[in-house]
């Protein structure tokens, strides 16, 4: 029963023995800014955005199998068009996979944001309520995801939950939706996976600045300190401790049990995946062992006296490799508990006791008990061992270098496709060389090794010819800074819609390269030095901070931190790419003054048009790579991905040929148009960082790009292809809409090249293009893709 | 479990009951070749110098030749004229009946494959395999491709007896 009072006196006479219980109140919301149409959009609300970009990024499906495997109709088999037994088609099956696998993803970040508000009360004794979304005096748009999506500007974390109880009813009726005998149409799987990319970038949003908020972690500020990061800055003289994971508060207290203690100099605290960059986000003392491709080689090396982990993108054989190395392993979350004992309510003592007397591990879910059992564990177990050494000896080393047959075996297994065996022939000829570079290309796996018949323990052969070379892994990596403040926003808006800031590169997710982490620090060096703005989170982050210029400096000591042209600026961890996001909807927001309260479809379609961002995951691997792909994808912002990522059996990939994909309405003249294929897919796997490099470049033309704009980015464009891949790009010449578009140093060259392959008229006494170019350009173009937006106008918050 | 040549390079990578006939002569690509009307042989980064010698024999005898990846600047350098694409574009492209192709006279009806990141091909040939009835996609690489209508078998360790199948092909073209 609700009783609704309304404004005005209330007089309750003569009760007696009468119990009036308050639950939720809740306020009205501040009238921050106009409601738009689409407050808590469901399942349907943004079909029709959803089935524009599709018509334009027609999906792409490569299955990965060719079977549905999920009812006990099956197994069915669904190549030359047949259907299953409940009817569904392959592409229908294969969007439905990347429906479930996006919604593994977004669970993921969403559930540690559920995680993280349960930690925030029980760490901080705080109610929700009590603790405000205060991202400091330069940052009003605090919640642009939120803002956009729900229509709420949270103003305490309690609000953030009410955005969080929508996501995850979201999640569950998206997943309904999978279910067997409900939809059957690709086009619509792919809806709903936008949905759910949609959410799992609330969720980030959710998460990120829950834990700004309540720990306070950096709120945006440039200039962070810089983190150590590589398996040679930890000081084997200390306990070691190593965090593993995504959510950190159990390493915030860990941090706190040694600064409490002043264990400093004793203790070492370093981590593996994201929660290495939050831990160093709250405190910076924290080191980062590596990225996820180093997990395996950090725990066969031996270095850790105790490893803790969190959730997400922990190998689920920990036990079995922490316990080859002798290592206790503390689960300290519930996602994660290997079938350890759950000793949560036991004396840290006792449990201290019962990890130093031998057992493999166990689960501690109090994430306040979690810094005293993991330090006092490591302590304990430093005073006990010797420097750290490989595992092998010299002679077992030879003697498995001699054993190895070369029969193919471990290649055959291994995801990146290494000859480990030519690897092992060299090695037993006394070069270890290509072990050692190797080592680096390895992503750790493990599969090699299982299926070695004469059991060569390959990871710890590589271990073993790459020892100095681990050893001696030092390098740097900013602070993760978490928001893009407003203020940078208003510096940046206008030159990056012109398009003189040549785009916005956003490098980050996992470490599942095809050839090496060397790639992360080269395409990012070779966009900052472009004066594109860089912006990093996750792995990529730290493997890009590994390598050093000629003068010694990482990319973190080289560019600045903000958000600007030629900077590199480290946001933080997986959930702090929702502040990429963030800043696309905030140049809408602050520079054309849209109105982002619940109007997604208008910013994004603002973001398609003028917004020349992309993404690049170059090692993604996880189900939350997916989601978050899939939710900058339905924000209008294109992802390049590494060779693997094909394996995620859907891609967004345009057909610049076809004049019907590419029209958009001109508000300015009143006109359809065809425009040039920006951004030409939404979706994209390169084969090589060579052909990534100038693709990322391409996919940052946008229609509403200056002529100054489009110079600039055709420049990069142009020389990147030179650079990389030898030759001029095919398809400049789509980009060009008339004379000024080309760089002014080549202009001549170019319409000679125009003139002569392409077949356009060229006046030369004027130096004009009279034929040829998709469109003419015109500085007033004001496009859009939405027919309810032209015909309607935008939405503006712009003083009249 | 198979033998280790017509085993797929991923050791998990079974798509299922439609998998690649493995080719054991060259005859039978050269014959495929011969009945096209559009042939295209697309060339990844992953070529050896003595693969790239035999790409120049398809490129001499009219077969049009679309480099991916970096594979352009290896082509480049041998005096190849090679069209360029990413693969994963030209993939969607040969998906479409009604693309005009590199030289605007159609889709491709033969597509032949070598060189490309082994997984990454594999799952372009399972999009040609299940959305693009109008191509026959074969595999002329090193490795076993499950998804190709034809592949060699495992040779990634046999680069002679790769290279004579090869030579067979682009003699009898």
């Amino acid at each position: 029963m609700v009783l609704e009072f309304r404004k005005g006196a209330m007089f309750v006479d003569e009760l007696r023995n009468v119990t009036i219980k308050i639950g939720e109140i809740t306020e009205e919301e501040e009238e921050w800014a106009p409601m738009g149409p689409t407050p808590f959009p469901q399942i349907e609300t943004l079909r029709d955005w959803d089935f524009t970009l599709l018509k334009r990024y027609k999906p792409f499906y490569a299955p990965y199998c060719d079977m549905c495997c999920l009812c006990t109709m099956g197994k069915c088999d669904l190549t030359e068009n047949k259907r299953g037994a409940c009817g569904i088609s392959l592409e229908a099956q294969t969007g439905r996979i990347v429906d479930i696998a996006v919604a593994i993803g977004t669970a993921c970040h969403t559930g540690h944001a559920r995680h993280m508000l349960h930690d925030i009360e029980h760490t901080t004794r705080k109610k929700l309520e009590e603790i405000p979304v205060d991202l400091g005096p330069e940052i009003s748009e605090v919640a642009p995801l939120t803002q956009l999506i729900t229509g709420i500007k949270p103003k305490t974390l309690a609000d953030l939950e009410r955005a969080l109880n929508y996501v995850e009813e979201q999640i569950t009726q998206v997943m309904d939706a999978v279910h067997t005998g409900q939809e059957g149409s690709y086009l619509d799987f792919e809806s709903k996976a936008f949905h759910l990319g949609m959410m799992d970038a609330l969720g980030k949003e959710i998460a990120d600045i829950a834990q700004i908020c309540a720990f306070n972690l950096p709120k945006g500020e440039s200039n962070q300190p810089l983190i150590e990061v590589g398996m040679g800055t930890l000081d084997r003289n200390k306990a070691i401790v190593i965090v593993i994971g995504h959510h950190a508060p159990p390493a915030f207290n860990i941090a706190d049990y040694i600064e409490q203690n002043k264990l400093g100099d004793e203790v070492e605290l370093a981590g593996i995946c994201c929660t290495a960059h939050d831990t160093s986000r709250y405190w910076p003392k924290a080191k980062i062992a590596g990225s996820l491709g180093r997990q395996l080689k950090v725990v066969r090396a031996g270095i850790a006296d105790v490893i803790v982990i969190d959730e997400q993108c922990i190998r689920a054989d920990i036990l079995y490799h922490a316990g080859k190395m002798g290592i206790p392993v503390l689960c300290t979350n519930a996602k994660a508990m290997h079938g350890l004992p759950d000793m949560t309510k036991r004396d840290p003592k006792e449990v201290i006791k019962y990890l130093l007397d031998g057992n493999p591990g166990a689960v501690v879910l109090d994430p306040l008990k979690v810094g005293e059992i993991a330090v006092e564990v490591a302590r304990a177990r430093r005073k006990k061992r010797e420097d750290i050494k490989p595992v092998l000896t010299e002679e077992q080393f030879m003697n498995y270098a001699k054993s190895c047959t070369q029969c193919g075996t471990c290649t055959i297994a291994c995801p990146e496709k290494i000859r480990i065996g030519e690897a092992m022939e060299a090695a037993e000829k006394g070069n270890r060389k290509e072990l050692e570079e190797k080592w680096d290309v390895c992503i750790a796996c493990g599969r090699c090794e299982q299926v070695c018949p004469k059991k060569i323990p390959i990871i710890d052969m590589y271990n073993y010819a790459a020892w100095n070379r681990m050893l001696n892994e030092k390098g740097k990596v900013r602070r993760g800074r978490g928001p893009v403040r407003d203020s940078e926003i208003r510096n940046v808006g206008a030159p990056i819609v012109l398009g003189t800031i040549p785009g916005v590169i956003a490098i980050v997710g996992c470490s599942n390269y095809p050839n090496g982490t060397r790639d992360a620090y080269t395409i990012m060096n070779e966009f900052a030095s472009r004066n594109f703005i860089v912006v990093t989170t996750g792995c990529m982050a730290m493997d890009a901070g590994l390598y050093k210029d000629e003068e010694g400096k990482t990319v973190y000591e080289k560019y600045p931190d903000d958000f600007n042209g030629g900077c590199v600026a480290n946001l933080g961890s997986c959930v702090s790419n929702a502040h990429i996001h963030g800043a696309a909807i905030k140049v809408a927001r602050i520079f054309a003054m849209r109105n982002i309260r619940a109007n997604f479809e208008e910013i994004a379609d603002y973001i398609l048009n003028r917004v020349g961002a992309c993404g690049v995951a170059w090692g993604a691997y996880s189900q939350k790579a997916a989601s978050i792909a899939t939710g900058v994808n339905r924000l209008g912002v294109p992802v390049v991905v590494g060779p693997h990522g094909s394996k995620y059996r859907r891609a967004f990939l345009g057909r610049p040929y076809n004049d019907e994909d590419w029209m958009v309405y001109d508000v300015r003249s009143g006109q359809k148009v065809r425009v040039e294929p920006a951004p030409q897919d939404l979706l994209v796997a390169a084969e090589t960082v060579e052909e990534a490099i100038p693709l990322i470049a391409k996919l940052c033309f946008r229609p509403n790009d200056t002529d100054k704009g489009r110079a600039i980015k055709l420049t990069h464009y142009i020389d990147l292809s030179l650079k990389y891949l030898g030759r001029m790009p095919d398809d400049w010449h789509l980009y060009v809409r008339t004379e000024s578009d080309l760089p002014l140093a080549k202009r001549e060259e170019l319409l000679k090249e125009l003139e002569e392959k392409h077949g356009w008229k060229i006046d030369w006494s004027r130096k004009k293009i009279l034929e040829g170019p998709i469109r003419p350009y015109h500085a007033g173009f004001n496009p859009t893709v939405v027919e309810r937006l032209f015909k309607q106008g935008f939405s503006s918050l712009a003083k009249k | 479990m198979p033998k280790t040549y017509e085993q797929p390079f991923d050791a998990a990578n079974i798509p299922g009951p439609k998998m690649a006939m493995l080719l054991e002569k060259g005859k039978p690509v050269s014959m495929a070749v011969k009945k096209a009307k559009h042939p295209l042989l697309i060339v990844g980064p992953d070529i050896t110098p003595a693969m790239i010698e035999r790409v120049k024999k398809f490129a001499e005898k009219g077969v049009t030749i679309v480099a991916t990846g970096n594979a352009i600047s290896k082509l480049a350098q041998a005096g190849i004229n090679a069209k360029y694409a990413v693969l994963h574009e030209l993939t969607q492209f040969l998906l479409d009946p009604n693309w005009k192709g590199f030289d605007g006279k159609g889709n491709y009806d033969v597509v032949l494959m070598l060189g490309t990141i082994y997984y990454h091909g594999s799952q372009m040939l399972a999009a040609i395999k299940n959305f693009a009835p109008h191509v026959r996609a074969i595999a002329i690489d090193r490795y076993y491709h499950p998804n190709a209508a034809m592949s060699f078998g495992n040779l990634w360790r046999k680069e002679e007896d790769y290279l004579a199948l090869l030579d067979e092909i682009v003699a009898d073209l």
